[in-house]
């Protein structure tokens, strides 16, 4: 799959323009590598593309499936698993940051339909006069809402939303047809997933890569409320507070439950590192209420009732760290990042798994992280669980904050993955929290025949291999 | 810096570009912070993108010049804004304003120029100023007075009534000065492109001349010399203030209030690089009405013109006041005030179109004086 360069860079320039594309070599390398750079190495695409709109997406997409050249599909390039880091020599880079608008709120359906290169805080910003707001992800709100639907794998900062944000989309494919999936398919009102027999709607999400370049997408929006209430409350270790999560959970009575670390996302719950974090208990418990008048006085009563019975202890935080809490769950992800500079970088193993299982995650973190010659005090935990709480849902996150610029840590890294990922799989784990290079591989060969027909899958969708697969078949 | 002390910074940034944007909680608004990834698009444009380039290139990987990298490494106004919003987040200090002046260091040092970049030098070599004016800017001055204004190429070739305005206050108020015989460009656009060979005869010369002066404190109206001197000659055991902090310290002047409504510009050398947010918006309250703009102090939207863009990237450099200037009218006035004469000229030539007034604080209060 070699470019024949100087041609086709002027092709693809008559396509979107010609400062719109270009194969100068530095521009090239500033896409070359993002955080998770331990693990997949720094390359540079052969050249950067950015289409105004979706025809452009398509005439490329098309010239590139006829030249058999891989393509990049590339939002906000924020992702932290290298997912847009080229595999291949030769590769373009579909830079469709351009693609910015947002299409359509409607406050009536509670939804908004968005391009690209739509951020969650561009979203926010005009979604908050209906008194309405995206579902966010703990990713910085700079992030694409549409590419964080599209991967699946949201865990968001108000566990109320549920699981599932994505109504319907637009995706064009390699050969240039455009699919539409949910009622987008028939009709002029793209507000219903299950419109056409399957789910066609999540039956192209959440690859490890992707099948197409989604241009459009519908996404629900959730209604904020004025009246709320912050609790912080300490734990000593993972399983006390279990009992109480379950509790709000079932009763359905907080909007954000996030069991943390509080030597690390503690820090960017409360938006500072200036505070005496080491005098708090080990875990801590960050609930917010909110509600309607009336109920949200009642729902504020059982959850003072639940803490009472905790066994936790409730720490009296300044205002303004409730305020912040308030902020980045209901409001994007700003200072949360903060995590990721406690010592300049951030390895994590995100899962979907049982509450029940939630103490013998942490356990399993700590025990090979220890073997493995990672110190106790970089290993860190965060649990979240996730309405409508079937299956006792939670996303949890295995999380190591440490120096990047230390480069033999990225060994320890590398053997703490090839062990955890096999354990993990051995305990029990609903799925990944988006799957990636490095950890579908060992997923993939246990999961018998239906790799081979996911594999079948995406060789009718992509018969020449164009597009970024995320390393994967 | 040493090459592992810089490789260092750029492991530690994690691609979540919030330094692109200002803080948006305050006000929940999407508010672009980097001039230059706003106005390019590309992500060589954005601080996570040119970090990647320099680390190619201190890794050999980018061996050879390109039209892309010259942009990227030069069309980039310094204006630190990412590095504030960086440090929120990360107690890990990535440092970038100076990371990308060791970018163009390296890039120097392997002979990777702009032409513009070299043009300054030769003007500078030729006349010691940076626009290669001959004729001299005049002014009397008291020798031995205490106070010596140093006042900048910009302020005695392009924006004049700056040092006019300065001078006349002094008169006003009936503070002695002394200006330099010979003042030479203070080396600021030649260390900010990365020319730091050039600018050493520069320095030498003024330091001589700031210690024969013989005063004790050196006023300036420009923020870039001001910090240029501070942080980059050595310490000369006199005070160096800029005018805004000197008018301050004077306390007691009897100022007419203009009838204005203005919009204060922060410079990002004074803000940013000195941390001087107050002195400058003390000082306009005696003379004016202040309007905060949006994006304002540690997050103000640069006017455009430093770290060599104006010279090299012009139509960047007014688009980036062009932003600006809409942020004041949104602001709902029709003058807007900076402390810097480098922001005056930029702010100015973007604001004649569209009817925006530019003033220097330092014009105002002389106005305010003359009533
Ligand atoms: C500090 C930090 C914290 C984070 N925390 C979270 C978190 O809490 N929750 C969370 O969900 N994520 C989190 N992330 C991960 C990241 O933000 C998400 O993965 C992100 O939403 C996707 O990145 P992006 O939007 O920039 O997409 P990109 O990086 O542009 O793309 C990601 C993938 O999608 C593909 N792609 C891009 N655009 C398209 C398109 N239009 N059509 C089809 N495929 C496309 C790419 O090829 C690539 O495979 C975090 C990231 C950071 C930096
Ligand atoms: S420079 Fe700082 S704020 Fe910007 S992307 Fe890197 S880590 Fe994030
Ligand atoms: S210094 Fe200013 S122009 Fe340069 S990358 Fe940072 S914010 Fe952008």
């Amino acid at each position: 799959m070699k470019l024949k360069q100087s041609k086709f860079i002027k092709e693809l320039q008559a396509i979107v323009g010609e400062e719109n594309a270009t194969d100068d070599r530095a521009i090239c390398a500033s896409y070359s590598r993002d955080q998770h750079w331990h693990f997949v190495p720094a390359k540079n695409p052969a050249c950067v593309v950015r289409p105004a709109n979706k025809e452009e997406v398509r005439e490329v997409l098309m010239l590139a499936n006829k030249e058999k050249i891989p393509v990049i599909p590339y939002s906000t390039g924020i992702n932290v698993r290298g997912l847009t880091i080229p595999v291949y020599d030769g590769s373009i880079l579909l830079d469709l940051s351009r693609m910015n608008r947002i299409l359509e709120i409607n406050p009536e359906m509670k939804t908004a339909t968005v391009e690209p290169g739509v951020t969650f805080g561009m979203l926010l910003e005009k979604t908050k006069k209906y008194k309405l707001r995206p579902a966010f992800p703990d990713a910085p709100l700079t992030v694409s809402v549409l590419v964080n639907y599209y991967l699946r794998g949201i865990y968001q900062t108000a566990a109320a939303d549920g699981h599932d944000h994505v109504l319907s989309y637009e995706m064009v494919l390699p050969n240039g047809e455009i699919i539409k999936t949910g009622s987008r398919a028939l009709s002029q009102m793209p507000y219903f997933r299950y419109g056409v027999g399957p789910d066609f709607t999540g039956l192209f999400c959440a690859h490890p890569g992707t099948c197409g370049v989604v241009t459009e997408l519908t996404a629900k929006l959730y209604r904020l409320y004025d009246n709320r209430k912050v609790y912080f409350v300490g734990f000593d270790n993972v399983s006390t507070p279990t009992k109480f999560i379950y509790n709000l959970m079932n009763d359905e009575l907080a909007a954000s439950i996030r069991l943390v670390d509080s030597q690390s996302w503690l820090k960017g719950i409360c938006g500072t590192f200036d505070y005496p974090y080491e005098k708090l208990p080990k875990f801590v418990l960050c609930i917010l209420v909110e509600g309607l008048n009336g109920i949200f006085e009642a729902k504020d009563k059982l959850v003072v009732g639940y803490i009472k019975e905790s066994g936790g202890k409730v720490l009296d935080f300044p205002e303004d760290f409730k305020r912040t809490f308030e902020e980045e769950s209901l409001g994007g992800a700003e200072k949360s990042c903060m995590v990721f500079g406690l010592r300049g970088n951030y390895h994590c193993i995100g899962l979907y798994g049982p509450l029940t299982l939630a103490a013998k995650y942490y356990e399993l973190h700590e025990k090979t992280a220890l073997e493995v010659g990672i110190p106790k005090d970089h290993v860190h935990f965060y649990l979240d669980p996730i309405y409508s709480f079937h299956g006792q849902l939670c996303y949890v996150e295995l999380d190591i904050f440490y120096d990047g610029s230390e480069l033999r840590f990225g060994e320890k890294l590398r053997n703490y993955n090839e062990k955890q990922f096999q354990r993990l799989l051995d305990l029990g784990i609903y799925g990944w929290f988006r799957p990636y290079a490095g950890i579908i591989e060992p997923t993939v060969a246990r999961i018998g025949y239906l790799a081979e027909v996911w594999k079948k899958f995406l060789e009718v969708l992509d018969p020449n291999g164009i597009m970024n697969r995320g390393k994967l078949f | 810096m040493e090459r592992e002390e810089i490789l260092s910074a750029i492991y530690h940034c994690v691609k979540c570009k919030l330094c692109s944007i200002s803080s948006f909680h305050p006000n929940e608004e999407w508010l672009p912070l980097c001039p230059s990834g706003q106005f390019y698009g590309y992500q060589a444009f954005y601080a996570p993108g040119r970090l990647e380039i320099f680390r190619e290139i201190l890794e050999g990987e980018l061996s050879e010049p390109s039209d892309g990298l010259l942009k990227a490494a030069y069309a980039c106004t310094l204006c630190g804004a990412c590095y504030e919003k960086c440090k929120q987040i990360t107690s890990v200090e990535i440092r970038l304003p100076e990371l990308f002046e060791e970018l163009r260091r390296e890039l120097v040092k392997k002979g990777w120029i702009l032409d513009a970049h070299k043009n300054i030098v030769e003007k500078i070599k030729e006349t010691r100023n940076a626009y290669g004016e001959k004729v001299e800017y005049r002014a009397k001055s008291v020798y031995g007075a205490d106070v010596l204004y140093f006042i900048g190429c910009t302020a005695r070739y392009r924006v004049p009534e700056i040092a006019d305005a300065m001078l006349q206050i002094f008169d006003k108020l009936g503070i002695k000065y002394q200006v330099m015989d010979e003042e030479w460009c203070c080396g600021s656009v030649l260390l900010r492109t990365g020319q730091i060979e050039a600018a050493k005869e520069l320095m030498e010369h003024n330091i001589e001349a700031i210690k024969r002066s013989g005063a004790n404190i050196v006023v300036f109206t420009c923020p870039g010399c001001l910090n240029t001197i501070e942080k980059n000659y050595p310490d000369m055991g006199v005070e160096l203030v800029h005018s805004t902090q000197f008018l301050t310290r004077l306390g007691n002047m009897e100022v007419k209030k203009l009838d204005m409504k203005v919009a204060y510009h922060d410079p990002c050398h004074l803000g940013r690089d000195l941390g001087i947010y107050d002195a400058p918006r003390a000082v306009l309250k005696g003379v004016v009405d202040i309007t905060e703009m949006k994006r304002e102090r540690e997050q103000a939207w640069c006017c455009g013109s430093g770290g060599g863009v104006k010279s090299a990237f012009d139509d960047f450099a007014l688009w980036s006041a062009g932003e600006r200037i809409k942020e004041a009218r949104e602001a709902g006035v029709e003058v807007l005030v900076s402390a810097c004469p480098f922001c005056k000229r930029n702010l100015r030539e973007a604001g004649e179109k569209e009817g925006m007034k530019v003033y220097d604080v330092v014009e105002l209060v002389n106005k305010g004086l003359e009533g």
